[in-house]
């Protein structure tokens, strides 16, 4: 029944992106966090989670999206979500942290979004 | 043997084939007999009922026996141990008696001092014209080494389930030093606790305590750590010793937790993050029930059942997860408990928990299932809620737990 | 859970005459029997079952708690009687099933007309003045053998568990399966089957006995198969011209004779 769980990472112009598929939890939070430690995001780069394949994220998936997001603070990048699951998005605002994440409705405007505001002054 | 082979033949095969055969027929004419006797394995006929005709030299040399001490006197089980001899008269007979053959199978064989001799038997019936079984000729190999190698892998085995026994009960055991083992009795109120471990070989991550402050007032906190596991436990225990601690020099709930997420921020940072969410509450008796203050960080809001059956889920807006921000906020919610209200805190293992099928288990389908509770106590919301999650069978797939304190009903409330 | 497949249950066609319930023993299933059924069905109804555990019975139905008391196996018989709603059966237990046979018939007396133990014993070990023929030490024996066993098990058996119990291809499946279980269940089986002690369930014994019993037999010796008549009332003993302790096997003609007089008789 388990769905397989997936990560990837691709290098964009604009900063890297994490893709996170399928259920996220103790069991495969381990291969996220091993990814998570290899992002290279440069300065005033944004690193983009996209979470649109995501099934399922439990509390050690949060752990993941909070370890990315100490990457990128302490690269002096951004971060981004792209196509946050209903569940997660409740659970992020539940636990305090919806804020913490900007996020888009997809990897597309999660670029947009940026590109104008990198192209913005 | 091959280059004594070569030297009789003065040749070798491709350049005199005659030769060479002759050579082998040389050495081989008496092989029919010889074979039997000296082959590297024993051999043995019995009759149908198991009476030994027929033993190789081979076999008499390994069991130390003389063939007339055999032969016409003793039966093939004879050379058994009883335990073999069990086995051979439930499993080895019967299925040789059915299909002609069997083999491959382990036994031990006694030699004539009682030296005991791991072999692998095989049988086969030889029949008459008519298909009547005449004899039974067996072949039996040393098994020494196999035996040993065997004892070792079955040694293996019997030493993973000890460990796997041992490793059981460490995490049972670690798990109950997490775990107030009694709840202290709350004068003039209610208190009951419930925890259910996902798995029986891990520490579970849910967390809770109850614990007299100064005066009357007390302390108590129900938590869930991120993660499972030993690292997980380390959480879990540091979490729970810092909040009594924090709680015993300033009981203010919002103020324990910003003590709490300190300590956790500054033990676990970076790329493996440790956190918790937690409710920590303040109980303060009145002579109409008691005030509670609960500060919620990042944790499902606790469900308050009023007496009447009115359900309310006491959210903390704003208050973040503890351990994952220098800097996390936390929200405080109070309200008065009366005379047959209940307040329930639990870990989101409860609405996480899938019922049938993929849906998960909401908060406010706990907040209606407790509203159908009504009259009730910390006792009966426990039992209740419990047995919710084992209708769920196989759906709870997280620790679980549960903390509930009540007023007890006065009998005039309801006027 | 249907009892017809938990035990694999077959019966032959004839469905008038009395009907005659075969129970095997420790080791094997109800194949043990093949050689004696053609007889028998010519004049009974033959109902033949596998314990849970054993045979080509449902493995999932097996728990230890029951399966480790000869109560569990007598459950077994009598939920067969019940879902064939079987009335008046001859009742055959062979070797440990003698004493399932016992514990069967002392339940529910009223559904058995008589009882056939083939080569009994109520008791394996030695007991005081009792010679049951092993000691505890033997028994520990037998249960390293399994255990030797053990590792040839796994691989042979894991096909035959896998495989379609629908196939065609029977007689080599049979062949394959015959005799063979699961370690850790025949582990339980043979600690029920040698430590019991029936000894006190025979003088409650209310139904028609007969023990029949081989000459020669080194699991349950002439001796014990003496104690059993004695001291169950108005029992019959015979002893077959048959050596071994399967005599359903070694002398098929002369067992399937001895039940058929007894049962019909």
């Amino acid at each position: 029944m388990t769905i397989e769980f997936t990560v990837t990472t691709r290098d964009t112009a604009s900063g890297p992106v994490l893709e996170l598929s399928g259920e996220l939890d103790a069991a495969t939070a381990p291969d996220a966090l091993e990814a998570i430690r290899l992002l290279a995001p440069s300065a005033g780069q944004q690193l983009l989670v996209d979470l649109s394949g995501l099934e399922f994220c439990d509390s050690s998936g949060v752990s993941a999206l909070i370890a990315a997001r100490n990457v990128a603070v302490a690269a002096g990048a951004a971060i981004a979500l792209a196509a946050v699951p209903g569940h997660l998005a409740r659970t992020l605002g539940l636990i305090g942290l919806a804020e913490l994440f900007k996020s888009y409705p997809t990897t597309e405007d999660a670029r947009k979004a940026w590109g104008s505001s990198a192209s913005g002054p | 043997m091959m280059g004594e082979t070569g030297d009789a033949g003065g040749g070798s095969a491709g350049e005199h084939p005659e030769a060479l055969a002759a050579s082998f027929s040389a050495l081989l004419e008496d092989s029919a007999e010889d074979l039997y006797e000296h082959a590297p394995c024993g051999y043995l006929s019995t009759l149908m009922d198991g009476t030994i005709a027929k033993v190789n030299t081979t076999l008499l040399g390994w069991l130390g026996y003389r063939r007339e001490e055999l032969v016409g006197r003793r039966r093939f089980t004879d050379l058994l141990t009883v335990g073999g001899r069990l086995y051979h008269e439930t499993h080895f007979a019967p299925s040789l008696r059915m299909h002609g053959e069997f083999g491959g199978i382990a036994l031990e064989l006694k030699g004539a001092d009682g030296t005991r001799l791991p072999v692998l038997v095989t049988s086969t019936v030889k029949t008459g014209s008519g298909g009547e079984g005449q004899l039974i000729r067996t072949t039996v190999f040393d098994a020494r080494d196999r035996r040993a190698y065997e004892q070792e892998l079955l040694r293996a085995r019997q030493e993973a389930e000890c460990e796997r026994d041992r490793v059981h009960r460490l995490a049972t055991t670690l798990q109950r030093t997490l775990l107030p083992p009694v709840l202290p009795a709350v004068p003039g109120m209610d208190v009951a606790a419930y925890y259910h471990p996902a798995s029986a070989d891990e520490v579970g991550g849910d967390f809770y305590d109850l614990f007299p402050l100064t005066g009357d007032t007390w302390g108590f906190f129900l938590g869930d750590v991120s993660g499972k596991g030993a690292e997980a436990a380390a959480v879990t225990s540091l979490a729970r010793y810092t909040l009594r601690a924090a709680a015993v020099y300033d009981p203010d709930p919002v103020t324990v937790l910003g003590n709490l997420n300190t300590v956790l921020n500054h033990e676990y940072h970076s790329t493996d993050p440790r956190y918790c969410t937690v409710v920590h509450g303040l109980l303060v008796p009145d002579a109409g029930g008691a005030t509670v203050t609960l500060a919620g960080g990042g944790h499902p809001p606790a469900l308050l059942i009023r007496h009447d059956g009115a359900a309310e889920l006491l959210d903390t807006p704003g208050g973040q997860l503890v351990g994952a921000l220098p800097d996390a906020r936390f929200a405080a919610v109070r309200r008065h408990l009366g005379p047959g209200d209940t307040l329930v805190l639990y870990s989101d293992g409860l609405t996480e928990a899938r019922t049938r099928g993929r849906v998960r288990y909401s908060e406010e389908q706990l907040r209606d299932f407790a509203s159908t509770l009504a009259p009730a106590t910390a006792t009966t919301v426990v039992a209740a809620i419990s047995d919710l999650l084992a209708g769920f069978a196989d759906g709870v797939d997280d620790d679980t737990a549960l903390l509930a304190l009540s007023i007890p009903h006065t009998g005039d409330e309801e006027q | 859970m249907d009892v017809r497949s938990r035990n694999n249950v077959t019966v032959t066609d004839r469905e008038d005459g009395p009907t005659v319930l075969l129970a095997h023993g420790f080791g094997c299933d109800q194949n043990l029997w093949r050689l004696v059924v053609p007889a028998l069905a010519e004049r009974f109804r033959v109902v033949l079952f596998d314990y849970v555990g054993s045979g080509k019975s449902d493995l999932s139905a097996w728990s230890e708690p029951r399966y480790s008391r000869l109560e569990g196996y007598a459950q077994d018989v009598l939920d067969v009687c019940a879902e064939l709603e079987l009335r008046d059966v001859v009742l055959v237990g062979h070797s440990v099933s003698a004493m399932v046979a016992v514990l069967a018939a002392n339940r529910e007396p009223a559904r058995f007309a008589k009882l056939v133990l083939l080569t009994p014993s109520p008791r394996y070990l030695d007991d005081g003045d009792y010679r049951g023929g092993f000691s505890r030490a033997d028994i520990d024996e037998l249960l390293d053998s399994l255990d030797a066993n053990y590792l040839g098990w796994s691989g042979a058996m894991a096909p035959v568990i896998m495989g379609n119990p629908e196939r065609p291809e029977l007689g080599e499946e049979l062949k394959d399966s015959f005799c063979r279980t699961d370690p850790a269940i025949a582990r339980v089986f043979a600690q029920a089957t040698f430590l019991s002690d029936n000894r006190a369930d025979l003088p409650k014994v209310a139904v028609p006995t007969a023990v029949l019993q081989c000459t020669q037999d080194a699991i349950a010796p002439p001796e014990v198969g003496r104690y059993v008549h004695e001291r169950i009332a108005g029992s019959v003993l015979v002893t077959l011209d048959a050596t071994g302790h399967c005599p359903q096997l070694s002398a098929p003609e002369a067992t399937a004779a001895a039940i058929t007089a007894f049962a019909a008789g």
